[in-house]
């Protein structure tokens, strides 16, 4: 089906919250998903099989153990939800010269918005690459080296590394305004978006949104 | 255009202005949204049409209404029905309506009708596609439609006074844009000029939906009569504006969106502190100004509303304008800063009604120096919302007790400060808001609270060990929404409402009044704590009366002709 671009950040916002993130978390997964699927790349496919695979694992599992040296998970897979908003909230670091290497991350393709937020904040140009792709964002462009298209939609990587560039190649990325979604991947984000809602009783129809006076008036 | 001086006078503090009770009390103003819609039209020149209008006699049907700007052209697609009495109903929850309406991108052509046709009436359980740009509907107001369908048949103008007591045919509920049910995003317009202000596609279809109705009402009139029926009279046609039935869906909306109330109310502020620093009054701004003041008066008198609170502040307004007027009557309004003279007086004389009602009448002769400022009230919201992680805990601890000062005073062991849970119910995905120790909704909770977040991040600020933001919040992930907020709020004052949105006694409606009033909104009546009425466009210039308008001078009730 066709979205909106604004229908899949909401629903990807509230899968990653029913997936157990904090909201924090959550609003920006919405946002990477989002941009992942503005840059005609399958961000809500992504993000379901991501949050399926990592549904029911702790936290302190698949979170950089620290913010110092090579970024590790303690048990292996770093999400990329959580080090990606780790490494924007450092972009000062990566625009100073350090360069950052990550341990295996799962998705890695979700690393991407939050590499380019982080360029766009200090207006270094950064540049994100593993095997098999390489990516480069500065002065609101992005710029792409991607011998094999496959290479987007890789579950996980063994290593990744994010390094000051100093100018944009590569392929210019064209955004799109619409996000094309099948079904399965979809309804999964859906399952998960559920588990905020709150099941409807009766009273709290009417209680909640505040029936009063007539309105057939 | 005149230069303003530079202020001398400092926009107010942000823990003044962002209390409920005064965000509660606010009033459109020449920055209302409405306003800036009209002056753009006006200024511009724009054309409007009417390329299909088939709808039968028992109101059944389509009609399009193009606006022509200078590039583009917009579309109110309008889908009437005839709509059984039961199945009316104002609330989120209906599934029918007396008509439904699309903004669409351009022209359409009759596919797109076609394909319309087969969606816009079903609303939420429809689908639009990306050129279609909101998606709306309305119902009557079935006393005042009949009483005027029953006059106009029979050759005679309906009663102005039943007209002044609705104010409306028909009322619109939710007006979605920004891809809802499939629409096209706001970035995909938002680089246009008539787009890049704050809800201009959803203003200008609920300008268009106006002209619609009382064009339906004109029709189904002659439809009935047509050789005794008239149509209305152009001066009493203008009383009629659109109403709106809105609830708590919009509530949320202002504290998901910091960046975009910052703006607004920034704008609003900024205009008042400039008009405050005028060294002195010029003599038409002050005449114009004396004559806004007994139209605004004029305004409170028609301003109707059943609901206790509402009535007492409509009270209160009603003896603040009185004062105000009695004031003026001795009043110099021309040397030494007369606005901020006034404006002082009114900080002892006014409620926070009339207060607000003032800020608003002091902007109305000064568009030279105020109408500029609605450039400033949209936002790039993607730009602001990463974390400084490098900030030093100890700095986020400080912009939590200047931020959230209010809110660290608070004892939130106490169940009266967190009593209300906001929430998003399984059956409509709409926010509710509900009773924390009453039902089991804490697990759903939206994050909607951040007095109270704000509170426990400073709690665990003071545990942490964790030097740096992005060290402490790797370690407490849950911080990562109130930190984000913090820090915004600590570059734009007015971002946050200082005010405690979980409280026993908050009242939805005065988020609801704060957006409705920059929409340009008149006349809210609360029908409960959670939801009202409101009327917009009243005595408004139809589109084909617009290139007639000098000024921008429409929303308080005209003087009686013998007075002007």
């Amino acid at each position: 089906m066709d979205w909106s671009l604004n229908e899949i950040e909401g629903l990807a916002r509230k899968a990653v919250r029913g997936a157990g993130y904090g909201w924090g978390h959550a609003e920006e997964a919405g946002k990477a998903t989002r941009w992942i699927c503005a840059a005609g790349w399958p961000g809500a496919e992504l993000l379901a099989d991501l949050l399926t695979r990592l549904d029911g694992v702790a936290y302190d599992d698949i979170r950089p153990e620290s913010c110092t040296g090579p970024w590790r998970a303690r048990l292996g897979t770093l999400c990329p939800l959580i080090t990606g908003a780790a490494i924007c909230d450092l972009a000062p670091r990566w625009a100073s010269g350090e360069t950052l290497q990550l341990g295996a991350v799962a998705a890695p393709l979700f690393l991407v918005p939050y590499m380019v937020w982080s360029a766009d904040r200090t207006g270094v140009p950064l540049m994100l690459e593993w095997p098999g792709l390489k990516i480069i964002r500065g002065a609101g462009q992005t710029g792409i080296h991607l011998p094999d298209p496959a290479t987007l939609s890789l579950a996980q990587v063994e290593g990744a590394t994010l390094t000051p560039a100093t100018s944009v190649t590569g392929l210019p990325l064209i955004r799109a305004y619409r996000a094309h979604v099948s079904a399965d991947p979809a309804a999964r984000l859906q399952q998960l978006a559920h588990r905020t809602y709150a099941p409807e009783t009766e009273e709290s129809r009417r209680a909640g949104a505040g029936a009063g006076l007539s309105d057939n008036d | 255009m005149t230069q303003a001086s530079p202020p001398t006078i400092a926009p107010r503090d942000p823990n003044v202005v962002m209390r409920l009770a005064r965000l509660g009390s606010f009033h459109q103003s020449r920055l209302s949204f409405m306003r800036q819609l009209l002056r753009r039209m006006a200024a511009e020149q724009w054309r409007f049409d009417v390329p299909a209008f088939e709808i039968d006699s028992a109101g059944v049907g389509h009609a399009v209404y193009t606006a022509h700007g200078p590039e583009r052209a917009y579309s109110l697609v309008a889908f009437s029905h005839d709509l059984p009495p039961e199945q009316r109903s104002d609330r989120v929850i209906a599934t029918a309506w007396d008509a439904t309406f699309t903004l669409f991108d351009g022209i359409p052509t009759d596919a797109d009708i076609a394909r319309l046709r087969g969606n816009v009436p079903k609303q939420e359980a429809g689908r639009i596609s990306d050129r279609e740009l909101s998606l709306s509907r309305a119902n009557r107001s079935v006393r005042l439609w009949n009483h005027v369908i029953d006059a106009l048949s029979e050759g005679r103008q309906p009663d102005q006074s039943l007209v002044d007591t609705v104010g409306y045919l028909m009322r619109t509920t939710a007006v979605y844009g920004s891809g809802k049910f499939g629409a096209a995003d706001r970035e995909y317009t938002r680089h246009r000029p008539e787009c890049a202000g704050p809800f201009q596609i959803e203003m200008l279809s609920v300008y268009l939906t106006r002209a619609f109705v009382m064009d339906l009402v004109e029709h189904m009139a002659r439809a009935r009569a047509p050789l005794t029926a008239v149509p209305l009279d152009p001066a009493l046609r203008r009383r009629f504006g659109i109403g709106n039935s809105t609830g708590l869906g919009m509530a949320p909306f202002l504290i998901n969106h910091p960046q975009l109330l910052n703006a607004w109310i920034a704008a609003r502020e900024e205009a008042l502190a400039r008009v405050r620093s005028l060294p002195t009054g010029g003599a038409a701004e002050v005449e114009a100004f004396r004559t806004f003041v007994i139209r605004a008066q004029m305004h409170a008198q028609s301003w109707s509303s059943e609901h206790p609170l509402q009535v007492e502040k409509l009270d209160a307004l009603r003896a603040d304008m009185a004062a105000l007027a009695t004031h003026l009557s001795q009043a110099d309004l021309t040397s030494d800063y007369p606005w901020n003279r006034l404006w002082l007086w009114a900080q002892d004389h006014l409620s926070m009604e009339g207060q607000e009602q003032l800020a608003s009448l002091i902007l109305e002769p000064h568009g030279t120096i105020v109408d500029q400022l609605a450039s400033c009230m949209s936002a790039e919201e993607h730009t602001a919302w990463p974390i400084d992680g490098t900030m030093p805990v100890s700095d986020l601890r400080g912009i939590v007790e200047d931020v959230y000062g209010w809110a660290l005073k608070i004892d939130w062991t106490d169940p009266a400060p967190c009593a209300r849970v906001w929430y998003v119910s399984e059956a409509k995905l709409e926010p509710r808001l509900g009773q924390r120790f009453e039902e089991p909704l804490e697990a759903y909770e939206q994050p909607l609270g951040p007095g109270r977040d704000a509170a426990r991040l400073h709690a665990a600020l003071q545990d942490t060990e964790a030097t740096t933001t992005a060290a402490f919040l790797l370690r407490r992930p849950e911080f990562r929404h109130i930190a984000r907020r913090a820090q915004m709020a600590a570059r734009l004052p007015y971002a946050e409402i200082r005010d405690n949105t979980l409280d026993a006694r908050m009242l939805p409606i005065d988020m609801l009044r704060l957006k409705l009033s920059f929409f340009g909104a008149c006349h809210f009546d609360p029908r409960s704590d959670r939801w009202l009425r409101i009327n917009m466009y009243q005595h408004a210039p139809f589109p084909h009366e617009l290139d007639r308008v000098t000024g921008d001078d429409w929303t308080l009730p005209p003087l009686p002709l013998a007075a002007e």
